[in-house]
């Protein structure tokens, strides 16, 4: 029995107008991820996958075509819609952690929750529980600054993770992480995946592809190939 | 999201840049500090007018050549600096057909900064010599505390019998030694004490009781012969106020020898025309200070928007960050206006302290009772409160409709 469909994506276009010329980023893909999927997105600089990652995560809408999040038309709703969206729906992680630098582990943390109108006292018991899931027990009250890259891209995955997101979308989550930190990282991923969340990854690197069960390759704002293992 | 996290936001994110807050902060606090101070000294003076102004007694007016104080054009002073004087015999006139009409008709002039002495004591020359006959005490509110006051015959007979105020008493009798019927030269010219007054205090921080009271017929002879007299006049009643006051207008039109097309080339004051007439002056500096005050406020406002569009652009990234994670921009919007709001209220609240605290102090400088301007500082609150959601309005709507797409992308 196959799994539900958590994304549905038809004919999905984003053009951006650079003078005179049409850039077709995404010219017209269909896509499908299901729950718990395990996905590599992979592309040379240029194929669209910035672009994807960005509709995927509601930061942005496709200039035409169907986008479906759990069920809901993501394509045409407001800004405000989509702040919603991500609060909810999607946990980021990023290249370069985007954590606050002024605020501790636990406040970076804590902040979709804030967003959510959590109740302070439970917004500081999930943080603090979900910081001592990726290890980070004994740094709850250090700010980014006093850790390493590794530890920095352990909160971010905390903070993903803490609203209990549909996906989880992380954008080239070791591409400033040493070989070592990489591959802990991606065992974290891993892990992830086996308690059952869905997770798209989007890297150039091979050896990190090889982690997940499922490749897509993007060139010139086009699937060209989709694999799964 | 909760206000409480918004509030801690606002004032986190103004605590990293000390410096830049606080000079922010500093020209809103200009601004306020400048309406507080005036609008606290103008509100204690207007507290002590009632009894500072008050000068003259119960249902006394006073008739002189010049108004209190004049505004406005030279076109009207010209008309005040073309009067004639009112002489002694228009004065006498006048008194010869209000005599039935009112009571306590005294005749007053005076010359300011002149020195008296006594044996080797002299006073600063700063005493107020002050010609006046036998009513003058009593339309002015002084009391003889011993000796006697100017008798009809010192007036009429020009002696140089003198009534001393209590300040000039104490500086030339400082032992407690009897002045009466001591005799001391003021202006080189010699008179004989009379009577001391009792001490009646200051009024605006001006001595009332640093002067000399001669007869004013030995004044006219002796110092000045070509002065205009001011004539103070009681009603019979409170009643008969209003009527007396225009059969002096008709007396003193006769006295002048004014025709019928002439207007009235004198003044009458009473104590609520003093009023008025500083009403009229306090009205002027308030309105005055209001408006530059404002520009100053303005100004600071121009500040503030400044500093949010920098801190927009600075932490353009962490608006990316806030909006991936799910802000709304209501929430962006609401952060960045409370934290304009947070550096126009605190200047607020520093001027005010500090300018309630000046203008209090300016305000015992002037013996006068110390005031909490409660309007002015719900108004400046007010104004400042508009003025940093006015000019915080921009910035944070620039901030809230940040594309966080291009806000995330690294630089």
């Amino acid at each position: 029995m196959q799994t539900p469909s958590i994304i549905t994506m038809q004919s999905l276009s984003k053009f951006y107008e650079m003078g005179d010329q049409t850039v077709r980023a995404l010219d017209s893909i269909n896509l499908d991820f299901r729950k718990n999927d395990y996905t590599a997105i992979m592309g040379p600089s240029g194929s669209g996958k910035s672009t994807l990652m960005n509709i995927l995560g509601c930061l942005d809408t496709p200039t035409s075509g169907i986008y479906e999040l759990n069920g809901q038309d993501v394509a045409t709703m407001d800004d405000d819609e989509l702040a919603r969206i991500r609060n909810k729906e999607i946990g980021f992680v990023f290249q370069t952690f985007n954590l606050l630098p002024r605020l501790n582990c636990l406040r970076n943390v804590e902040l979709p929750l804030i967003y959510a109108g959590v109740a302070p006292e439970e917004r500081e018991e999930r943080a603090s529980k979900a910081l001592i899931n990726v290890g980070l027990g004994d740094r709850i009250k250090h700010k980014p600054a006093e850790l390493s890259g590794g530890q920095i891209q352990r909160v971010a995955i905390a903070r993903a993770l803490i609203n209990n997101p549909s996906i989880i979308l992380a954008d080239e989550p070791t591409g400033n992480l040493d070989t070592t930190t990489s591959h802990d990282i991606m065992n974290i991923f891993g892990k992830l995946s086996e308690a059952g969340n869905t997770i798209i990854l989007i890297t150039h690197e091979e050896d990190i592809a090889h982690y997940t069960r499922r490749m897509i390759r993007l060139r010139d704002g086009k699937i060209e190939s989709d694999v799964r293992r | 999201m909760l206000l409480r996290e918004t509030v801690t936001q606002a004032i986190y994110s103004l605590a990293v840049n000390k410096l830049r807050s606080l000079l922010t902060i500093m020209g809103v606090a200009v601004g306020v500090f400048s309406i507080i101070a005036v609008m606290t000294a103008l509100d204690a003076i207007d507290k002590s007018i009632e009894s500072g102004l008050t000068s003259l007694g119960a249902n006394t007016f006073q008739i002189q050549k010049n108004p209190a104080t004049t505004f406005g054009s030279g076109h009207s002073r010209n008309l005040y600096a073309n009067r004639k004087d009112i002489s002694y015999q228009q004065a006498l006139l006048f008194r010869k057909s209000m005599e039935e009409k009112s009571r306590n008709i005294g005749f007053m002039i005076s010359s300011m900064a002149n020195q008296a002495k006594y044996a080797n004591l002299k006073t600063n020359p700063d005493v107020t010599i002050t010609g006046g006959d036998e009513n003058f005490s009593a339309s002015s509110g002084y009391t003889v505390l011993f000796g006697r006051n100017l008798a009809e015959s010192d007036i009429r007979y020009a002696r140089n019998a003198v009534v001393l105020g209590s300040e000039v008493a104490s500086t030339l009798f400082p032992s407690g030694e009897n002045p009466q019927n001591k005799s001391l030269k003021i202006n080189g010219k010699v008179y004989t004490v009379a009577g001391v007054f009792e001490k009646k205090g200051a009024a605006f921080g001006q001595s009332q009781d640093n002067f000399v009271l001669i007869p004013i017929t030995r004044y006219l002879d002796h110092i000045n012969e070509k002065s205009s007299l001011s004539i103070t006049v009681e009603a019979l009643s409170r009643k008969n106020y209003p009527l007396a006051i225009d059969h002096a207008i008709g007396a003193m039109r006769l006295a002048r020898g004014l025709t019928v097309k002439d207007a009235n080339d004198f003044e009458i004051r009473t104590n609520e025309s003093l009023i008025d007439s500083f009403r009229e002056i306090q009205l002027a500096i308030g309105t005055g200070a209001f408006i530059i005050s404002f520009m100053a406020l303005l100004t600071a406002g121009v500040g503030i928007m400044n500093i949010m569009l920098v801190s927009v652009t600075e932490r353009t990234r962490e608006i990316g960050i806030r909006k991936s994670v799910g802000a709304p921009r209501r929430t962006i919007l609401r952060q960045f206006l409370l934290e304009a709001l947070f550096l126009s209220l605190v200047g607020g609240v520093i001027g005010t302290i500090t300018g309630t605290t000046i203008g209090n102090v300016v305000a015992l400088q002037l013996n006068l009772p110390l005031i909490f301007p409660w309007l002015w500082i719900t108004v400046s609150m007010v104004v400042c409160s508009a003025i940093g959601m006015a000019f915080g309005l921009f910035p944070a709507w620039k901030a809230a409709n940040l594309d966080p797409v291009e806000a995330l992308r690294p630089k």
